[in-house]
């Protein structure tokens, strides 16, 4: 069950984009200390950048530049090319 | 980077359509990567990531060179995922608000009638599990994840990226990052 008012899980995303002010900051770290609920909910949100930020860097398949490149329109028929 | 890129825009324009080749060298696969993650199939993205340079080429005298070409390319691909994915959908009753559910339409509630069971999830490898629970989100949310963790782009760029004021990304990483939450719940 919460009890903690709404803003408390607004504090904790602007914390996690780092737009959090220090007096802001003071608070939620208070109630971070005191409340069960929200700190599971803090936790859960840290995992979750986590997580998402594990995923690999994937790249294009081989041949995709030339394979864009066949792709594009021949020049003279490019309009604003000639200016 | 900018310079060189400016430099081959510059002989683009003037002609030399071989110029663009180095232009798809250096963004190929960020590009192409932001449209995997946001459309969640290899084939898709690579139709669409070509289809956004080609774009780019076509258009290339309407781009600004005192602004920074990657935004302007990866707005020209996040559009086209977007489209994409709306079109994969039914789309005449999808953007109607679900009473009492601030912030969620049809969309949202459509990608959690799909969650797998379970057992299936556990099965799933990690790298397998982060793309399906990416593409659970609505799209709106979706991108603005996929450019600030994915790409770990500044705020003020995806802005620029999705046209939208910064307080409307702000509010799309936050629910997409308590939607994200709420999926993962069972990890």
């Amino acid at each position: 069950m919460k009890t903690c008012p709404d803003y408390i899980v607004q504090y904790m995303n602007d914390y996690l984009d780092g737009d959090l002010e220090p007096s802001e900051e003071r608070v939620l770290k208070e109630n971070l200390v005191t409340c069960q609920d929200c700190q599971q909910i803090y936790h859960e949100l840290t995992k979750t950048v986590a997580f998402v930020q594990s995923a690999s860097q994937i790249e294009a398949p081989r041949g995709f530049v030339e394979a864009t490149m066949r792709k594009l329109p021949k020049q003279n028929q490019r309009s604003g090319a000639q200016r | 980077m900018d310079a060189l890129v400016n430099k081959r825009i510059a002989q683009v324009i003037k002609g030399d359509q071989n110029a663009f080749a180095e232009i798809v060298e250096l963004y190929q696969h960020r590009l192409y990567q932001i449209c995997y993650r946001m459309l969640g199939n290899k084939h898709e993205a690579e139709d669409i990531a070509q289809e956004a340079f080609m774009r780019a080429y076509v258009n290339i005298h309407t781009f600004d060179q005192n602004r920074k070409f990657s935004t302007w390319l990866y707005r020209i691909a996040t559009n086209l995922c977007i489209d994409r994915i709306r079109k994969k959908k039914p789309d005449y009753y999808l953007d109607a608000e679900v009473r009492g559910a601030e912030g969620l339409n049809m969309y949202s509630s459509i990608a959690n009638d799909d969650e797998l069971p379970e057992d299936e999830l556990v099965k799933m490898e990690i790298q397998e599990r982060v793309q399906y629970e990416i593409s659970r989100l609505p799209e709106k949310y979706r991108a603005a994840i996929v450019l600030k963790y994915i790409e770990e782009l500044p705020l003020a760029e995806i802005s620029e990226i999705l046209d939208l004021p910064l307080g409307t990304v702000k509010t799309r990483i936050h629910r997409g990052r308590e939607a994200l939450r709420k999926q993962l719940s069972n990890l």
